[in-house]
């Protein structure tokens, strides 16, 4: 062919061949569009809430401190830092937060980590139902197993409120320290991720080649030399997953330390936002210098870090450590009574609560009269309503509980529907161009938010979105827009995971018969990783169903169930609160087992791979 | 029709040459294999071509299309290549069926393709069928298992293997029962007189649209075959889909997932997908590699029978030289990202271009022999081997030395220039270095490391395939037995001069003891010698024993 022909319009052709290329892979389009859309929604909130830090506003301190009703000032940052309420505005909470997060992971790798352990590993009794009985607490809104722990060790002694089932049952009351502040917080976060330790580090568990375990043992290692030697380190990466899932996760948490009285950056944003509203923001800003410090961390030591690849599964199963008749059964009924404790009781008391005449009355209990037991919670309607209930109407007919019930299914399926279909094709995407520095821009900018403190997003969503010029204040759009950001990382991670498992001549093999890219997603990759895929749907869904540091300052009291909560524990209504609190975990439940019938994925081996 | 051009294609990661500016010309029909050792670039240049890598730099056209051109930045994707690729792991989709998986890409088939009347084409195909009678009865009662009761399933297969015809069809032979009636042959005839009535009709209601129905059952009109562009339909599909099953057998798997097949069957899949939509060109990226050695060589023999009945052209990656040897009818040799010989096999094996070339085709490998000397008046070589044995080569053709010192330095030096000018360009330096092959003499005690003696002009390598050693009582040299593996057709030995090692080959059943001294010769007039600093074939020749040792 004459190559001097068109020498003219050479240099024009070449970029546009070279574009209408770029643009021929689906998976260049995807990283193009979904990274500039990303950059802006990750990084807009946090320039928007920087931004403000600097800004006066009306009524508040810093307009206070400098007679000025608008403009931009410092004073909030010199406030903050040095005024005498430094320490307790700031430093007391920080630390607070950082001790707090810390024994979270401890509590959560240790607890989670041993019973994955003893799922996977060993020839413990009745797997099957600890396995899916444990990931309840994830399922579960965080609260619950704050409010269940407050129902058991609370004394009338101790913490000034009813006695609650330990001291009814036994007349012992648990110390202080075991029912305010610092340890309950730390314990009850701690086993709320606990199932995120139990789903990575068992997935590596069983994951792991059995032949590196016996050529130890073939070697005539110890058990135990192998087990420190050769098991653990493979975990690592999985230990270190979890602190990067669960740290930034558990200092942004809000109810569970607002239930426990413990000062955290989170609960104290909450207390100072009104009238401290710039200082406030500083103090979200720095929990979300903590995610992004996390994130660093992450990409640092993935450069560093020992690669397990070879781990490939090859062989079949492996043996396993023989716990001995007696140790079998025990640990087994031990485990069954935690997990029962842990994630049965919660249902089961939010159940009871909601058939108590009074809060804490379990007086049918030495009574042993059903009597005493009440139905007006739930029925009470029309001109039946009695005084107690300020009337509100009972659950079943009541139009706020249900309006509010409404709005969580939309804002859940809307948030899924969203995060799971971008997180999918971003790790469809990134898993084509692994080696891109763009492609792994792109993941690390859909990853992010999740490392974002949630009550720092929801702050930063606020100031963007709820000021003159748009105000999204207590719509659906905002909240599935602060979801979907927010849930992203869920899906494009388990997608990413997945596919990264799939070779690529899989595909390959449909491009070379010139089958069309959605053909080849719904026709070969969806149906092959759909597990994985599901459960990048499936977990945004349930976390958004029971989210609430997020949505709290998105929205009013009562718009969705989680921020209803509040509102009927203010008037006192805490019969009303345990029926919400049974309403979410039930349709939490209630998914779950749908999901898992119909396509077979379950959320305990969906993450982290297969 | 499909001849690919390869201009100058290089590719590499970072300083890593993958395949460095590589020129290749792959003939049409022909049968290419690509030979070299692992990682030496052979599956990036056949990914390359069939669009599934992008080159860094430089022109491949398959046909009279221009493919991929760095100059001018086009890149036709894979799907648009119009090629077949079978991937070494398979990569059968797990999630559906054999049927589904070769179906899939059929079904998405859209170009410009003549109109068939079905109809017809079935009733025709029931005719032909039915007119075999006696077959239909036959395949019936062979199919009939322990409890008496007919295997459907096996009926069909055998039904669609036999006559050529789609499921559909062979269901409504199946309906008449034939088999189960006592006067089949009238039946059939009855049936197939009523069955070519309705083709009669069939045709003149053709007609009365003035059209007409061709061989193939194409819609004609005005002598024109009426074309459209149009997916294929699920008859054509089935009928397809068959029929490249019969070819590879795996008819009785249609319905089961590949996690339930065997390696092989799982092969002939992923063969039988490829050659569904009858591609012009196949790449291959070894495909045998993960089977055992007893099926390994039957598919090899189907290899070679597809490729004859499919007329298209194969290039094939493979890192086993007898598979090579075999297979093609031109192997290409690259050893770390370079083309080192192009040719036939046969001419490979006779007239390696160097000592890597020679080395890595033949089995057993050739024996590589140091010489020192110089060309004689006459054109033969005064050469002392084997530390200290006086041999005359005699080229077989006349070879002049000087001249070929002469032709190469020039080559040395344009090459040289070649470099320099690429380094003007900026271009990035080969991390991985080219070097010498570094050929192998066999020795007794592999330790004791050789000299490293200046490499002189005077030095040069014979290369001698394990044949050319003939061992007689004659056999001006001796040698001692060292290890010996007959085969039962041939025996392998390992011969001791000294303290170097010779492989031979010879044929017979005669037995040889370890330890036992024999006398031989060298013999045959296609004896290699190659240059020793440049590791290029200089010429062919003989080689005479001045005196008996």
């Amino acid at each position: 062919m004459d190559h001097t022909g068109f020498k003219m319009n050479t240099r024009r052709n070449r970029i546009l061949n070279k574009l209408k290329t770029f643009l021929s892979k689906p998976y260049n389009v995807i990283l193009l569009i979904f990274g500039i859309i990303l950059t802006f929604s990750t990084f807009m909130p946090i320039i928007a809430i920087a931004r403000d830090t600097f800004k006066i506003h009306l009524g508040t301190i810093d307009a206070y401190l400098t007679n000025k009703t608008f403009g931009y000032t410092i004073v909030n940052y010199t406030d903050l830092f040095t005024s005498k309420l430094a320490k307790i505005n700031l430093w007391t909470p920080l630390l607070n937060t950082v001790y707090m997060a810390i024994l979270t992971c401890v509590i959560s790798i240790l607890f989670g980590g041993a019973f994955a352990f003893f799922v996977t590993r060993t020839n413990l009794k009745f797997k099957k139902y600890l396995s899916s009985v444990f990931i309840f607490t994830y399922i579960m809104p965080q609260w619950t197993l704050a409010v269940v722990w407050q129902n058991v060790f609370d004394s009338n002694m101790v913490t000034g409120t009813s006695d609650g089932l330990l001291t009814t049952l036994t007349g012992f009351s648990a110390p202080a320290w075991w029912c305010m502040g610092f340890f309950p917080s730390a314990a009850v976060l701690g086993l709320h991720y606990a199932p995120f330790a139990y789903i990575l580090i068992g997935g590596i568990f069983r994951n792991m080649d059995a032949n590196l375990e016996e050529a130890a043992l073939i070697l005539d290692t110890p058990r135990w030399k192998t087990m420190f030697n050769v098991t653990l380190p493979m975990v690592k990466p999985a230990i270190l997953s979890t602190i990067l899932l669960v740290f930034g996760s558990a200092m942004g948490s809000y109810p569970v330390p607002h239930y426990f009285k413990f000062t955290t950056l989170a609960t104290k944003y909450i207390s100072l936002n009104s009238k401290y509203t710039g200082e406030a923001n500083i103090l979200a800003l720095i929990m979300m210098a903590f995610g992004v410090i996390i994130l660093l961390m992450n990409q640092q030591s993935l450069k560093s870090r020992k690669s397990y690849t070879t781990v490939t599964g090859k062989s079949g199963q492996s043996s396993l450590f023989d716990l001995g008749k007696v140790g079998k059964y025990s640990i087994s009924i031990f485990l069954i009574i935690i997990t029962f404790f842990v994630c049965i009781f919660p249902i089961l008391s939010f159940a009871l609560e909601t058939f108590l005449p009074n809060p804490g009355d379990y007086s049918f209990l030495y009574s042993g009269g059903f009597s005493n037991l009440t139905t007006k919670w739930w029925i009470a309607h029309g001109d039946n309503i009695p005084k107690g209930m300020f009337g509100q109407e009972g659950i079943l007919y009541n139009q706020t509980i249900w309006r509010a019930f409404k709005g969580t299914l939309l804002v859940a399926i809307s948030c899924s529907f969203f995060s799971g279909t971008i997180g999918t094709l971003i790790g469809y995407s990134v898993s084509k161009r692994r080696r891109s520095k763009w492609a792994n821009y792109v993941n690390a900018v859909a990853f992010l938010p999740y490392l974002l403190p949630s009550l720092a997003v929801g702050a930063a969503l606020f100031v963007l979105f709820s000021n003159e010029t748009i105000n999204l204040f207590n719509t659906y759009t905002l909240l599935i827009i602060a979801g979907t950001i927010k849930y992203i990382p869920f899906a494009s991670r388990s997608s990413l995971n997945s596919m990264l498992q799939l070779s690529g001549e899989i595909e390959e093999a449909a491009i070379i018969q010139d089958i069309p890219w959605i053909k080849r997603m719904f026709g070969i990759i969806i149906p092959i990783q759909k597990s994985s895929i599901i459960s990048g749907f499936a977990l945004p869904f349930m976390t958004s169903l029971r989210e609430l540091s997020l949505f709290l300052l998105l929205c009013t009291q009562g718009f969705i169930l989680s921020t209803s909560l509040d509102y009927f524990d203010e008037m006192g209504l805490y019969a009303f609160s345990s029926a919400i609190n049974l309403i979410l975990i039930l349709t939490i439940l209630f998914f779950n087992t749908v999901v898992n019938r119909i396509t077979g994925a379950s959320l305990d081996k969906g993450i982290g791979g297969n | 029709m499909s001849k690919m051009i390869l201009e100058d294609v290089t590719k590499r990661w970072g300083k890593f040459y993958a395949v460095d500016h590589l020129n290749l010309e792959i003939a049409d029909n022909s049968f290419i294999t690509l030979l070299g050792p692992s990682g030496c670039g052979k599956t990036t240049i056949l990914r390359m071509i069939a669009g599934l890598e992008t080159p860094t730099s430089g022109r491949i056209s398959i046909g009279d299309r221009v493919v991929f051109d760095s100059e001018a930045g086009i890149n036709i994707p894979a799907n648009k290549r119009k090629v077949g690729f079978l991937f070494q792991n398979y990569a059968l989709w797990p999630n559906m069926t054999v049927y589904k998986n070769i179906s899939f890409g059929l079904k998405n088939v859209k170009e410009e393709m003549p109109i068939y009347d079905i109809d017809a084409k079935i009733l025709n195909d029931k005719i032909k069928a039915l007119q075999k009678s006696q077959d239909i009865v036959a395949i019936a009662k062979e199919s009939y298992n322990k409890d008496g009761k007919l295997d459907e399933e096996r009926v069909l297969m055998k039904y669609i293997e036999k006559f050529d015809i789609s499921m559909t069809t062979a269901k409504s032979i199946l309906e008449h029962k034939l088999h189960e009636k006592d006067n089949s042959k009238v039946e059939s005839e009855k049936l197939v007189r009523d069955l070519q009535l309705e083709l009669k009709k069939c045709r003149e209601d053709h007609e009365k649209r003035s059209e007409k129905l061709g061989e193939n059952f194409e819609i004609i009109i005005d002598g024109v075959i009426k074309k459209e562009v149009r997916k294929l339909t699920k008859e054509e599909i089935d009928i397809k889909v068959r029929r490249v099953s019969a070819i590879v057998k795996i008819g009785m798997f249609m319905d089961r997932y590949p996690s339930e097949l065997s390696g092989g069957q799982q092969q002939r899949v992923a063969i039988a997908r490829t050659l569904a939509p009858n591609p012009e060109v196949l790449f291959m990226d070894e495909p045998l590699s993960n089977l055992d050695a007893k099926l390994r060589l039957e598919m090899r023999y189907e290899l070679q029978r597809l490729h004859v009945e499919t007329g298209s052209t194969f290039v094939y990656v493979t890192h086993d030289q007898m598979e090579a040897m075999t297979l093609a009818t031109k192997i290409c040799l690259i050893d770390n990202g370079v083309l080192q010989q192009y040719d036939a096999p046969l001419v490979v094996y006779k007239n390696p271009a160097n000592l890597f070339t020679a080395d890595f085709v033949g089995n057993p490998s050739i024996n590589f022999i140091n010489a020192k000397g110089t060309q004689n008046e006459d054109k033969s070589f005064s050469l002392t081997i084997l530390k200290d044995k006086e041999v005359v080569f005699t080229p077989e053709k006349t070879f002049d030395l000087n001249k070929w010192k002469k032709d190469y330095q020039t080559r040395f030096n344009e090459n040289e220039e070649k470099e320099i000018a690429k380094q003007k360009k900026k271009s990035v330096e080969k991390g991985n270095k080219d070097e010498k092959f570094n050929y192998h003499i066999a020795r007794v005690d592999e330790t004791i490391q050789e000299k490293q003696e200046e490499i002189e002009e005077c030095d040069y390598v014979i290369g001698l395939r394990p044949e050319f050693i003939k061992i007689s009582k004659e056999g001006e040299m001796q040698a001692v037995v060292y290890g010996s593996m007959p085969t039962g057709m041939e025996t392998t030995l390992k011969m001791k001069v000294d303290e170097y090692l010779l492989t031979c080959v010879l044929f017979g059943k005669e037995v040889y003891g370890i330890g036992e001294k024999v006398r031989f010769s060298f013999g045959g007039d296609l004896i290699q010698l190659f240059d020793r600093v440049s590791g290029e074939l200089l010429t062919t020749g003989k080689i005479e024993i001045k005196e008996k040792a």
